[in-house]
């Protein structure tokens, strides 16, 4: 099971991003929907986790704000900022570029197209 | 790209709370456990495996912390904090650093401010980044400058496009002369009119020159300099529109220029540059050029485009043939040669004096970082990197620097004054010892750089601390040797620095001492000197000279309270022309090797005037010097020298001018004593005496014995014979010899200063090191003693590392001083040649002073009392 140190530099940024565009959220959720979406193959290392959202954070492409979690608990929710939707348009344009350039190479077809 | 600026500035000013991370790592582990819990876990083992499944929890944070901008800023501050409190804590050892840092540190920023104005800085006018001074030069020989032709000026004026604006001087003197006030020499500058407008400055009073002044058939008019209105015009304003005469032509003054300007250098009174027959002449080369060059112009590009207007020129007309051109900055110009060795001299004494400052500080701080092993180990065990260690012992040093530095700067300041008004009589107007941003550029990078220097040998020892060793046993039996070796070599290198500025030092109060004892004979404070130039025009020949001079020595003779009268065409001590001599039977077929004498022309009764013994022979009467009774008093030293064994009364010589022309055949008439004419010559020549009438100078000097002050009367008596004459340069002898060892005065003192200073310093390291060495002792120390050893044992045990220091030093110095006395013998100043006496007085010294300071701390360890000592931690 690949840790996110397997994970190619840069591409947590890209999932945490990708995450948050759905809805805003707390540090926990994010790294559980990580895990359902990956069906448990990604499983975030939560000491990363943190650190990946401060960075986002101080470059303003997420923003934190202090709510009340399902169960009523405070939590802090981070929500896409739209310098970070912007990012997340240009991240996942060079994604698809990558993978289907290194699909090519590994004579594969490329993943699903979007 | 902006956003994400402005984020980080903003996260920068409002900074995230530490608490935050913390409440948000709760709720994620609440989570965790609550789901594991839910899982069927029991509550303590899902609290377990949720930690576990997290990892470091300190790690995260930190790695949180350093996402932020500026994240290591804070730990900067807390290094600064931290050295701050070190340097309270330690007063006295903070004192003594800051003390020899501020030394240093000042003495650099000073000197660095004389030598930046004298070599470097723009003249204070509007554009003075851009001022150049335009020279010719022979192709070939681009040192030998010279002037302009006035139509080469016109040319290059013309043709060149690379300047703002571009005038033309001739250095001239003349004669301001009217009624009702003495006649008086000036330096008159004639220019082209556009010499004001070029440098942008307006007259005080009046107006200066208009566009079309320096046209031929323009009124004659002229501009003074504010000094001159204030001496001879009392500053009245009513000199506007005078009529007055300049070397007896009529001109109109029209203006007066403002306090301090004496633009281009020196000036005293302005006049336009009117067109002249003479003046059109291609090979009559009078004027310099200065010039404002356009923004963003080089002067290498200016400077090529001279000279290509000059190749074009050297095709077009013979006169120009072989001419380059020099642009040159003012200072350049004006600075060149011994001025510039002399402060650049400076600058590397005063460098020496900062490699021994630091040195020295480098070694108190690796003192302490002996004492300081066990906080580095400390530090290091709780996971402080290398890197981490050194930066704090950085921020300490560069801070301890910065406070030396800022203390050395009321120390520059002081300096810079005193030199100033040392230097105030002699330096032209336009040199402003002042600070500026380059000087305080320096100044800062000075201060970073010196304590980088003295920082990061100690840092790197420190941060590499023995830790096992070190957090086992007491601090003071660790690290020993090596540190023993560095603070070694570095006493060494201060001793051979100081060695070296000392003998520099000891050169020049040589030189001075030597000066000052020339010629003790001569009553330098009863002898006035005036000069006068009697003008071609109303003097025509050698004839009318003599008769003038005849009838003003008769009347200042008669003037009462003086008592000897005569001319020289130079005063004693004050120097000599030079020619090429031939003896009577042994000719010199080669030009090239006549030897070469110096002499000068004197009346009867010059040697009594200067109380120059006769030894033989005798002296000049009414009739020497006329044709066919050509006669010479020759020096006891030149006699022995130029007719070596013989006796030189009666034998005959010529002298060869620089057209190789030959006098006719002269007599020795008398020997005389010793006399040094030439004060600051490293090759003094024979010296020989002729009768005026011989030679028939128009410019010679009178030279008065008086008890009183005799001027208002010489002057006078000169008046009565010729109203138009001024009577020049006068001053009292002492007052002329004193300005001519100004030079060896100033920069004496500056570098006996320099090297009393390296000398102390280099005593205090030498002590610090031995004091702090006895001080780890102590215990031994107390052992040896109880075991018997006599106090002349300990002594010796303590003293020998610090003699051998010393030795080595000073034998290092010594290699170095050679070379250094070397070049400074061949500098025309005087400096004797390397004396063995200087180097052996000054190494002598300097031992002494070495070992006193180590004496100290070893009488203290001789002194100990063993019980104490013993038990001592």
């Amino acid at each position: 099971m690949p840790t996110s140190s397997d994970l190619l530099q840069g591409t947590l940024d890209l999932l945490v991003l990708q995450t948050l565009s759905l809805e805003p959220m707390h540090g926990w959720g994010v790294a559980q929907r990580i895990q359902q979406l990956s069906k448990d193959a990604l499983q975030i290392g939560q000491g990363s986790l943190y650190p990946a959202l401060y960075r986002l954070e101080y470059k303003g492409w997420i923003k934190a704000e202090w709510g009340n979690s399902e169960n009523n608990r405070r939590a802090k929710f981070y929500r896409l900022t739209a310098a970070g939707r912007k990012q997340l348009e240009s991240e996942l344009a060079t994604w698809d570029r990558l993978s289907t350039a290194i699909g090519l190479v590994l004579g594969r077809t490329a993943g699903a197209p979007r | 790209m902006m956003r994400e600026l402005l984020t980080r500035v903003r996260f920068l000013i409002f900074r995230k709370k530490r608490n935050e991370f913390d409440e948000e790592l709760r709720f994620h582990l609440e989570q965790s456990i609550a789901v594991k819990v839910a899982e069927g876990m029991p509550a303590a083992e899902a609290r377990r495996r949720a930690l576990i499944e997290f990892g470091g929890v300190e790690a995260a944070r930190e790695e949180c912390v350093r996402q932020g901008p500026g994240w290591w800023f804070g730990s900067v501050v807390l290094d600064f904090r931290y050295a701050v409190r070190g340097i309270l804590a330690h007063r006295w050892f903070s004192a003594a650093i800051i003390a020899t840092l501020a030394l240093g540190i000042g003495l650099n920023t000073m000197v660095f401010t004389l030598v930046n104005a004298v070599l470097y800085k723009p003249v204070p006018v509007p554009g003075g980044d851009r001022l150049v001074c335009i020279d010719n030069h022979t192709l070939g020989h681009p040192d030998g400058t010279g002037p302009i032709s006035y139509p080469d000026f016109q040319d290059y004026r013309a043709q060149a496009s690379s300047f703002e604006s571009f005038e033309a001087v001739n250095d001239d003197s003349g004669i301001l002369s009217e009624s009702g006030n003495p006649p008086h020499r000036y330096h008159v500058a004639r220019t082209s009119a556009g010499i004001f407008a070029m440098v942008h400055t307006n007259a005080l009073l009046g107006r200066a020159f208009l566009p079309t002044d320096d046209h031929a058939g323009a009124e004659p008019v002229l501009v003074l300099s504010y000094d001159v209105w204030q001496e001879r015009y009392a500053g009245m304003a009513n000199v506007i529109g005078r009529s007055v005469h300049v070397d007896g032509a009529a001109a109109t003054i029209v203006g007066v220029m403002p306090k301090g300007f004496r633009f281009p250098s020196g000036v005293d009174v302005w006049m336009p540059l009117t067109p002249t027959a003479d003046l059109a002449k291609r090979d009559n080369r009078q004027v310099h050029g200065y010039a404002i060059m356009k923004p963003g112009v080089t002067m290498r590009a200016a400077n090529a485009e001279l000279d290509g207007i000059a190749g074009r020129l050297a095709q077009q007309f013979p006169a120009d043939k072989d001419l380059g051109v020099s642009v040159r900055t003012f200072q350049q110009r004006f600075n060149g040669g011994n001025i510039r060795i002399a402060f650049l001299m400076m600058l590397a004494a005063v460098g020496f004096v900062l490699l021994i400052a630091c040195a020295d500080v480098a070694n108190m701080m690796l003192s302490r970082t002996l004492s300081r092993q066990r906080q580095m180990s400390i530090r290091t065990a709780l996971g402080a990197t290398r890197w981490r260690l050194i930066r704090q012992l950085l921020i300490e040093s560069v801070t301890l620097s910065t406070l030396g530095g800022v203390l050395g700067m009321g120390l520059a300041e002081a300096g810079i004054r005193w030199f100033d008004l040392s230097t105030k009589t002699i330096r032209p107007t336009w040199i402003e010892f002042t600070m500026d941003y380059t000087v305080f550029g320096y100044f800062a990078a000075l201060c970073i750089v010196s304590g980088l220097l003295f920082g990061l040998a100690p840092a790197l020892r420190a941060s590499r601390p023995d830790l096992a060793g070190v957090l086992k046993e007491g601090a003071h039996s660790v690290g020993k040797r090596r540190g023993g070796w560095l603070s070694a070599g570095l006493v060494v290198c201060q001793f051979a620095l100081t060695l070296v500025l000392l003998t520099g030092a000891g050169t020049f109060v040589r030189a001075l001492l030597n000066t000052l004892m020339i010629n003790p004979f001569v009553p330098a404070t009863h002898l006035t000197i005036a000069a006068l130039q009697l003008p071609q025009s109303r003097y025509k020949d050698a004839d009318a000279r003599q008769h003038f001079f005849d009838q003003l020595l008769t009347r200042l003779r008669a003037l009462p309270g003086v008592s000897q009268a005569a001319i020289a065409s130079d005063g004693p001590g004050l120097g000599a022309n030079r020619e090429q001599i031939e003896m009577e039977y042994a000719p010199i077929v080669n030009p090239a090797q006549r030897p070469w004498v110096a002499f000068g022309a004197q009346s009867p009764g010059y040697l009594d005037t200067i109380h120059l013994p006769l030894l033989e022979g005798r002296a000049f009467n009414e009739t020497d010097g006329t044709p066919h009774r050509e006669a010479a008093i020759v020096t006891r030293d030149a006699a022995t020298r130029l007719w070596p064994g013989q006796n030189p009364i009666g034998k005959r010589f010529r002298l060869y001018d620089d057209k190789n022309k030959a006098t006719e055949w002269i007599t020795v008439v008398g020997i005389s004593g010793d006399i040094v004419q030439e004060v600051q010559e490293n090759d003094p020549r024979p010296m020989l005496f002729v009768p005026y009438r011989q030679e028939g100078w128009d410019r010679m000097a009178v030279v008065v014995e008086s008890a009183t002050d005799p001027l208002p009367a010489m002057r006078s008596t000169v008046q009565s014979l010729d109203p138009e004459l001024p009577l020049n340069d006068t001053y009292l002898l002492k007052d002329a010899l004193d300005h001519q060892t100004w030079f060896l005065r100033v920069f004496g003192r500056i570098f006996l200063g320099f090297g009393l200073i390296a000398m102390l310093m280099a005593s205090v390291g030498i002590y610090a090191v031995i004091a702090h060495a006895t001080n780890g002792r102590t215990q031994e120390i107390g052992v040896r003693l109880a075991l018997g050893a006599t106090m002349r044992n300990i002594m010796l045990l303590v003293m020998r590392r610090g003699l051998w220091q010393i030795g080595a030093g000073i034998a290092l110095g010594l290699c170095a001083a050679g070379p250094v006395a070397h070049i400074m013998a061949s500098l025309p100043f005087g400096f004797a040649r390397s004396e063995a006496l200087i180097f052996l007085g000054v190494a002598l010294c300097l031992a002494s002073v070495g070992v006193f300071a180590c004496w100290l701390p070893a009488r203290r360890a001789a002194g100990l009392d063993p019980v104490k000592a013993i038990r001592y931690e």
